[in-house]
């Protein structure tokens, strides 16, 4: 019994460090590259200071071009949104943002009426992108609270990278081998931060229009809110449009933009609440305009 | 509590501690605490069930009691039909009676009548088919007088409720298991080690090979319309691979499991994908369900004794008996036809045990193998499927070959990585399987170079995040 222990024991043991090894190694290559935003954040994008950074799910990733709006504005600004995110990761990308010692002067929160209204939020799909920076109190604090189940694979992989590595292998352990390979490869957007969904072929007319009312209950909000006035960051909520549905606000603020009905053609959507190409053209022209009035209006 | 989480991970560690540590000079205790921790184990799926297992078990220790104390053969018959009744008739109330309820339905709709039955919303309990099977097979042999029967209840409830085959089998013998958990057990290196090198190449084949084949095999299935003919292949493929990645990796933790605790189980696989035709197929999957058929079925209806009619008969019978066992589907009664019918032609020729005592391999057995294989996945087609139409859509998609495209395996870097993987843990497991059919070895081997690759491919290949549960369960 003795020896099956002792040798169950070290074969175990030897087998856990060097997996956490080749873990450590896979976290190591991907927190150098700039495969995901998270890390293109810290490895490639090279200014500190932004006019205004766009904040989102995959709605605020595909509607909001900075480069055109740039052009538009003469203002410089970077889409740090994520696809299949929710408030809560915003509210981490944006204390990774600060955190890497950059500033902005604004902070464009690009919400979804079921978003905001989530009062219990939970842990995003792409949340694991941020693993590399686990040892920042941000990141593990965020994971710490959004892993609600008794294995947090995220959380463990403070002290143990295999656990989190070999959860998220297809998204994190292979990803990394081709960071090592290529560090600067960006995985689906441009060096500002934008990605833009094809023209969809389906057809979208059959929808009936539906009326949806923007109430923030996400108690991440609250903490976007605070996190922009402590760095001086003025916040600008914007509603993307949407195919055939309107978005009423609860509180009529002058920081809200509602492009929520702005277009209606449905050669412009992607679905029913992405935009595609030519979307996203004429949505980030409607957006810069309101931004350039902002601007004038005294805004930092 | 499945094999593959992290409450076996805690479970099966503690279990064996007190076993070994605590209660190894007493073998009752031993006992105890492995009925214990089974009925805990079962428990955890759903604790009301528990009832029905405890009745289940204490129902064929008593009849079988009654049986042996029977003064006449007539007692004796009374107590062997109120066992089989009520086995039979819980198996029929929570398994079939939707099925034939809903099947009857729909007859008398295609003659113009309309009935609605009353449709049970129950629960399928886990395990159910394979712990009555326990249960029968112990009950005809007490009546069959091979056995005699149990009269310590501990150890008998432990026979019946065995953790590591309790839920998905195998299909234990009252002649093979009984005797093992009456027996002082001690600890044993050997056993103990190649105890873990199994659970070890199980996870492998579950976690890496079939939860890895279902991410293809569910989207095809799911819609077979919009697929080519190449990728519908490849689907049946993939999900020949996660049926036997599935349920052979269950059985492979399952006795790797029991030999932690020194009790040897019935082997259920004997590397199937290399079978030379149908006979030797069913020689080699499931062994414990079709040994179970033979001999509580095929046999007492006449076996091969009578002529070729009978046992064309036979043959049919068990054929069907067996698919309907996995499930009220008619899918599944199909899939037992196909095979029925695949076999039939070997019998007729008397070639169905050509392949027994043949376990040398040559190049001339390639095509052997892959026809086999062939027909096999062809069969799987219907086990995979939900209905009927589907794996009609299905298979008349299969032979659509003006559409030949790999477009759903390449369709993004996500969906090569998948087929990537799909492909290295297959080749993987047939090389492996490959060296132990050549060197005649029948349990899985494994240096320990092999089982840190093993290893490494199970943390860094495993489908963690989309775990599925297992397929045998729901039979």
């Amino acid at each position: 019994m003795k020896r099956f222990l002792y040798k169950i024991g070290i074969f175990g043991l030897l087998v856990f460090v060097l997996l956490n090894g080749i873990a450590f190694l896979s976290l190591y290559f991907l927190g150098k590259s700039c495969l995901y935003k998270p890390q293109y954040l810290q490895n490639g994008v090279k200014e500190n200071q932004f006019d205004y950074l766009v904040l989102g799910s995959s709605i605020g990733l595909t509607t909001l071009n900075t480069k055109a709006i740039d052009s538009l504005t003469g203002k410089r600004g970077l889409n740090m949104s994520m696809d299949d995110t929710s408030m809560g990761t915003h509210y981490l990308m944006l204390q990774h943002y600060y955190a890497l010692g950059k500033k902005t002067d604004n902070v464009v929160l690009t919400v979804t009426p079921w978003d905001a209204v989530d009062s219990i939020p939970e842990l995003g799909n792409n949340d694991f992108q941020f693993i590399t920076y686990l040892r920042e109190d941000y990141a593990y604090q965020y994971y710490a609270s959004m892993e609600k189940e008794l294995f947090k694979p995220l959380t463990i992989s403070t002290y143990f990278p295999l656990i989190g590595v070999s959860y998220y292998n297809v998204e994190v352990f292979y990803p990394s081998l081709l960071a090592t390979v290529h560090p600067n490869k960006r995985n689906r957007f441009d060096d500002r931060g934008n990605y833009t969904y094809p023209v969809n072929t389906s057809d979208l007319k059959g929808k009936e229009q539906e009326v949806s009312k923007l109430l923030f209950l996400n108690p991440y909000y609250k903490k976007i809110v605070a996190l922009c006035k402590e760095n001086n960051s003025e916040l600008v909520v914007y509603i993307a449009p949407m195919y055939k549905r309107q978005v009423v606000l609860a509180v009529d603020d002058p920081k809200v933009i509602n492009h929520s009905e702005f277009l209606s053609d449905s050669k412009l959507f992607y679905d029913h609440i992405h935009v595609n190409h030519l979307g996203r053209a004429e949505a980030s022209a409607e957006f810069a305009k309101e931004m350039r009035i902002l601007f004038e209006n005294g805004e930092k | 509590m499945l094999f593959n989480s992290l409450q076996y991970l805690a479970f099966l560690p503690l279990v064996f501690a007190i076993y070994w540590g605590v209660n190894n000079k007493f073998l009752k205790l031993q006992n105890l605490l492995l009925l214990a921790a089974s009925y805990y184990f079962y428990a955890c799926w759903d604790w009301r069930f528990l009832f029905l297992l405890v009745f289940s078990t204490g129902l064929d220790y008593y009849t079988g009691l009654k049986m042996k104390d029977a003064s006449t053969v007539r007692i004796k018959k009374f107590w062997f039909w109120l066992s089989i009744g009520i086995n039979v008739g819980f198996l029929g109330i929570f398994k079939y009676y939707n099925f034939f309820a809903e099947s009857f339905a729909e007859l008398l709709s295609g003659f113009g009548f309309q009935a609605n039955f009353w449709t049970l919303q129950v629960i399928l309990p886990v395990g159910i088919s394979f712990y009555t099977f326990h249960g029968l097979s112990y009950v005809i042999d007490i009546y069959k007088n091979r056995i005699e029967p149990e009269r310590n209840i501990v150890d008998y409830s432990l026979f019946v409720s065995y953790f590591p085959l309790l839920v998905a089998g195998p299909i234990e013998r009252a002649t093979h298991l009984l005797p093992q958990i009456k027996k002082r057990r001690h600890f044993n290196y050997d056993q103990a080690i190649q105890g873990v090198k199994q659970i070890i190449w199980g996870l492998f084949k579950k976690v890496v090979i079939a939860d890895n084949c279902a991410f293809f095999v569910n989207q095809l299935f799911d819609q077979p319309g919009n697929y080519s003919a190449s990728e519908l292949w490849l689907g049946a493929v993939l999900f020949a691979f996660q049926i036997y990645g599935d349920f052979s990796g269950y059985s492979d933790i399952a006795l790797g499991t029991s030999k932690l605790f020194g009790i040897e189980l019935l082997k259920n696989f004997n590397f199937p994908y290399f079978s030379k035709d149908i006979a030797d197929f069913w020689r080699r999957w499931h062994i414990s369900l079709s040994t179970w058929f033979r001999d509580y079925l095929y046999i007492p209806l006449g076996g091969s004794q009578g002529g070729k009619k009978m046992r064309l008969r036979n043959t049919m019978i068990i054929f069907l008996v067996s698919g309907f066992w996995h499930g009220a589907n008619w899918t599944f009664i199909v899939w037992g036809l196909i095979h029925a019918l695949l076999f039939i032609p070997l019998l007729l020729s008397d070639n169905n045990r050509k392949h027994l005592s043949d376990s040398a391999y040559g190049l001339k057995d390639l095509p052997k193998v892959l026809f086999t294989f062939l027909l096999v996945c062809l069969a799987w087609v219907f086990f995979r499927a939900d209905t009927l139409s589907e794996a009609g859509t299905y298979i008349s998609g299969m032979f659509q070959f003006h559409e030949m495209s790999l477009n759903l395996f390449l369709k993004n870097g996500k969906y090569v990585l998948f087929s990537g993987i799909c492909f290295i843990s297959v080749s993987f497991l047939l090389y492996t399987e490959w060296q132990h059919i050549k060197t005649s070895r029948a349990e899985i081997q494994l240096s320990k170079v092999s089982l840190l690759l093993l290893l490494g491919m199970i943390f860094f290949m495993g489908a963690f995040k989309n775990q599925m549960s297992f397929i045998y369960f729901q039979f």
